[in-house]
């Protein structure tokens, strides 16, 4: 088994020495295992395929125009001049720092605040608390995230509604600083509110690994044993393990922040906007032509995510050589109370956001008349909700379809995908690769390669949208799906599985009897990840499908703009929920479909097939 | 509703893009053919079919056509069946396809919904009929000699090629509360405006040039602010012409930006933020090419009970879209029967009502007679609907190549804004 080696010799059959029983026997079963350990393989390389090749061919389809050969319009002549071109449009520099700007202040201080309510909350019951206050903000699509902001933030509205006491006041026209400012404050607030409880989650998950967690608590009875307060323990002592583990999704965090699309385009500037919007709006522009300055300008993209990435890096290297000084210095406090009170602040700003943001869109969605200053609407009508659920049937149904069947290939491609990795002891070239190629798709901004793919598909298959929307929702859940499952894998007690392999069950029937029913939990939470992030996925639905597949977001930015706050609120409430009724269907599910504590799982080999099958 | 998305559609058509709208179903397809052979259908028949190839992805446009036919049906005998386009440019090309084919008498279409882009194709291409609108009866009551629009379409002289059908005019509307307590005349004129705009900073804004109700304001501040050459826009434009247009433009928004909502340096994407804006208080006014949205809005409580709409007393820009007779149809009487009937003050009232259609009347009321006019007038009853018993002048669309001109010109000068 341990020979067994996918690329040089396919066909091989895998020997299993281990398991070397009767041989007509165990040529049956080695067979079947051939057979499960090859579809596992397979199921790699085809994930691996998948990540890369959209990716690659996007990029590559950005790169020609950009270099002057987009054949369609006549123009296949390599040079810089769609780049002079680019960077003589107005407002290019203000555009190109208002990008990177917003994403590396925003990305750095969702990553401070994420570490202060870890510094704080770590070791308390609050933990799980924090989380809860934190996910409707984290299963949020980021386009809905943004509206729910402009519904408080605006100057009519709930904020500004509280504090305005005259009942025949107008609303102020123009005292909301936050929203459309020019610095692109209001962007970095809504990037911060999305990415501070996903850094502080990712956190949570590096520091619940078991052997992480071993050493997080040794390292914290040496440094109370040594009188550091755990504030500064955190800081000094944990925090230096916990931050290489999730430096890369915190970059994919950066660079989704330097390159998004929807809350720039909801709350953002627009005298310049950023040049994502901007490359939004060339590609999109009736003027062929233009789309050769948009790809210079994703071109440009790339290098403002590389540039971030590196801004980022050097600003972790400038906190690890202060850090390591101040280490030295050995203080057993940092200033404690300040920290604490900071994260009781964002604590307190997290319930009152979410619970204003709640009362706000799902008030809206019923309201009828409702001015300003009012704090209830003069009355309630499901007249919107009646105009909303007619319309939204084919958006609903849309989402649901691609969600579930994206999700669960995914799934079912990652789980193969681990499984392949135990069968394969030797590091083979896709196990070297996939750590790389998981990151790809999230470290390449998306309206780079997205509108490089449109073209691709443009030439291959032009009408098989469903395919073409499946493909590029895939690139995107594989990485999320698979990063949260790894977690689980490696958090299994591998006992069992040897313990049934001992007791001669195939690798494919421990994984089905044993690991599956044992899994199921993260599973099915990997599942409702992988549908929250194929329904928010906004750019790469509308560029592959090109409007003619619409889904819940879609429907919502477009509302975003609409003349209705009362639709686009209800549809925010439908964003928020489709995702809620996920991760509550995969909560209520794992319960049903396995109890550990009811149902005792015992090492005989019988009896734990039987006990999955009879529950 | 309706002359949102055809003024979309209408957009998407000039832009020369293809719009294509699955809203049609497909056995409306114009491609399936006529449903009567031309050979057995000859004008002497009793029952003559008008084929009326229009835009179908409105359910309201339907109806109100679904009405109409059984009108003509009852007391013309005439069997008119609505072609449902999904997009008005599948029939200029198939017009002009049995035109290069020297289908010169019994073609597939009779009337067709068009306006702008279409109609310059179909007159450039000598696929109308031409003349024929002088035997409308009812074409008088439009006031074609004191109402260039109603000869004009997006600055081409119609030349008796395009019937009027209905149109569409920028109307503005404000919170009258709001100008109750700032104790203020509401603005007519587009100076006026400038010194609302200055008084009450930040309750005004329009949207950027590329959303078609900003260029729209553009249009309108242009022509409004150029009154002595306004036989320019009508023209295809010209360097010089520009050049002689722009300096008073600028001028006037070069001093109304800063005193715009956000102190105009954020504008809106859409017009329809517009209407969201005024919702929620932080606009006193604004503007819209659909006078019948409004009052619905405020039904659907998207806007307060105290919004009402009004026209520019100096003039506003209309968009008139008008029914064509192609060339080699062989139902030309019955079509001119059905043209007229479409132009009759009842079919005209009955489009406008806001429960129809609420599609503007091309016909002048001051032409009608006392009971006509009292058609149009019954359903005034919307407080913040427009006051359709006063009439206000109407600038034509400028010619169509006026359209990019301005745009560019006014994202050179004040940046282009996406």
């Amino acid at each position: 088994m341990s020979n067994f080696n996918s690329q040089s010799t396919p066909r091989s059959r895998p020997q299993s020495k281990p398991l070397s029983k009767p041989l007509y026997k165990n040529r049956n079963r080695s067979l079947a295992q051939g057979h499960f350990n090859r579809i596992a393989v397979c199921a790699k390389w085809l994930l691996l395929c998948l990540l890369i090749i959209p990716v690659a061919a996007g990029v590559i389809g950005v790169f020609l125009p950009a270099m002057g050969y987009f054949p369609a319009i006549g123009a296949n002549q390599f040079d810089f001049r769609v780049f002079a071109a680019l960077f003589d449009v107005a407002g290019i520099h203000t555009m190109m720092w208002l990008s990177l700007f917003t994403g590396v202040v925003a990305t750095v201080i969702a990553a401070l605040f994420a570490f202060v309510l870890l510094s704080v909350f770590y070791r308390s019951q609050m933990l799980s608390r924090l989380q809860i206050v934190l996910s409707p903000f984290l299963v949020l699509p980021h386009a809905g995230a943004a509206i729910a902001l402009v519904f408080l933030l605006s100057p009519s509205g709930f904020f500004a509604r509280l504090f305005t006491f005259n009942s025949s006041a107008i609303a102020s026209a123009n005292e909301g600083v936050f929203l459309f400012d020019s610095y692109g404050i209001s962007i970095i607030l809504a990037l911060v509110l999305k990415e501070t409880p996903f850094v502080l989650l990712m956190a949570i998950s590096v520091m619940s690994q078991p052997l992480i967690r071993e050493k997080i608590n040794g390292y914290f009875k040496a440094g109370t044993a040594l009188g550091y307060s755990p504030i500064a323990i955190f800081f000094k002592l944990v925090l230096p393990i916990v931050f290489p583990q999730i430096r890369l999704p915190l970059l994919a965090v950066l660079v989704f922040a330097v390159s998004n699309v929807e809350i720039p385009l909801i709350l953002g500037p627009n005298d310049p906007s950023t040049l994502a919007v901007a490359v939004l709006h060339w590609f999109n522009h009736i003027d062929l032509s233009m789309r050769l300055q948009a790809s210079s300008a994703a071109v440009v993209q790339v290098g403002i995510a590389v540039f971030a990435i590196i801004v980022m890096l050097a600003v972790e290297k400038g906190f690890t050589f202060y850090g390591k000084k101040w280490l030295q210095r050995g203080k057993r406090h940092v200033t404690d109370k300040a920290i604490s009170a900071i994260a009781y602040l964002l604590l307190i700003a997290y319930v009152v956001l979410v619970v204003s943001a709640i009362y706000t869109l799902v008030a809206f969605s019923f309201a009828k008349q409702w001015t300003f200053p009012n704090i209830i609407p003069a009355d309630v009508t499901m007249v919107h909700w009646n105009t909303v659920l007619d319309a939204v049937l084919t958006p609903l149904s849309n989402t649901v379809l691609l969600g579930v069947s994206v999700s669960f290939s995914a799934l079912v491609l990652v789980l193969l995908t681990l499984e392949s990795e135990p069968l394969n002891t030797g590091k083979t070239r896709a196990s070297l690769l996939l750590p790389t190629a998981l990151f790809l798709p999230l470290l390449v901004p998306g309206v780079a390669f997205l509108y490089g793919l449109v073209w691709f598909q443009q030439l291959i298959l032009k009408d098989a949208v469903w395919f073409h929307v499946y493909v590029a929702h895939m690139v995107y859940v594989i990485p999320y799906v698979y990063l949260s499952l790894a977690v689980a894998y490696r958090k299994f007690d591998n006992r069992y599985v040897m313990v049934a392999l001992s007791l001669g069950k195939s690798p494919m029937g421990v994984f089905f009897l044993v690991k599956l029913p044992l899994l199921i939990g993260p599973i099915l939470v990997a599942f409702a990840l992988g549908l929250a992030i194929s329904f928010s996925q906004y750019l790469p639905t509308l560029l592959t499908t090109g409007g003619a597949i619409s889904t819940v977001t879609t429907e919502a930015v477009a509302l975003a703009a609409g003349s209705s706050a009362r639709l686009s609120a209800a549809y925010v409430v439908i964003q928020a929920v489709m995702p809620l009724c996920g991760f509550g269907l995969a909560w209520w599910l794992s319960n049903i479909l396995f109890k550990p504590s009811t149902t005792k799982i015992s090492t005989n080999k019988s009896s734990t097939g039987k006990s999955v099958r009879s529950v | 509703m309706a002359f949102v998305r055809l003024a979309c559609l209408t957009i998407l058509i000039i832009a020369g893009s293809a719009y294509a709208d699955s809203l049609v179903n497909g056995s409306d397809n114009p491609i399936a053919g006529p449903v009567v052979n031309p050979q057995t259908n000859p004008k002497t028949d009793a029952n003559p079919v008008v084929r009326f190839h229009a835009w179908g992805g409105s359910a309201q446009v339907n109806s109100y056509l679904k009405w109409v036919a059984d009108r003509v049906e009852r007391k013309h005998g005439i069997a008119l069946k609505h072609v449902k386009l999904a997009d008005t440019s599948d029939a200029v090309s198939r017009v002009l396809a049995e035109k290069a084919a020297d289908n010169l008498h019994n073609g597939s279409v009779d009337l067709i919904w068009i306006n702008g882009e279409n109609f310059a194709a179909m007159k450039k291409n000598a696929l109308l009929a031409k003349g024929w609108v002088g035997d409308i009866a009812n074409f008088a009551l439009t006031n074609p000699d004191s109402n260039s629009a109603m000869v004009t379409d997006f600055g081409e002289p119609t030349l008796g090629m395009e019937a009027p059908w209905g149109k569409a005019s920028m109307v503005f509307y404000y919170r009258k509360s709001h100008f109750d307590s700032y104790n203020k005349p509401v603005p007519q004129t587009i100076h006026a405006l400038l010194q609302f705009s200055q008084q009450q900073p930040g309750r005004f804004t329009y949207p950027v040039v590329t959303d078609y109700l900003g260029i729209s304001f553009i249009k309108y501040a242009a022509i409004a602010l150029n009154s002595s050459n306004q036989s320019l826009f009508y023209k295809p434009v010209t360097q010089n012409a520009l050049e002689k247009i722009t300096p008073s433009l600028w001028t006037y928004l070069d001093a109304l930006h800063p005193t715009m909502w956000r102190n105009g340096e954020y504008m809106v994407r859409q017009a329809s933020q517009l209407q969201r804006l005024i919702g929620s208080g932080e606009l006193s006014l604004a503007f819209s090419f659909t006078a019948a949205e409004i009052p619905s809005a405020v039904e659907r409580f998207d806007l307060p009970r105290d919004v009402r709409t009004f026209a520019m007393s100096d003039g506003s820009l209309a968009n008139v879209h008008f029914i064509g007779l192609t060339f080699n149809s062989p139902n030309q009487a019955a079509a001119k029967t059905v043209v007229n009937f479409l132009l009759s003050p009842k079919a005209q009232a009955k489009k406008q009502r806001l429960q129809v259609w609420g599609d503007d009347t091309v016909l002048d009321t001051n032409l009608l007679s006392p009971s006509q006019k009292s058609m149009f007038e019954t359903q005034q009853s919307h407080p913040s609907a427009l006051d359709k018993s006063q009439s206000t002048p109407l600038y034509a669309e400028p010619h169509a190549s006026w359209t990019d001109a301005l745009r560019q010109a006014w994202e050179e000068r004040y940046g282009a804004r996406y």
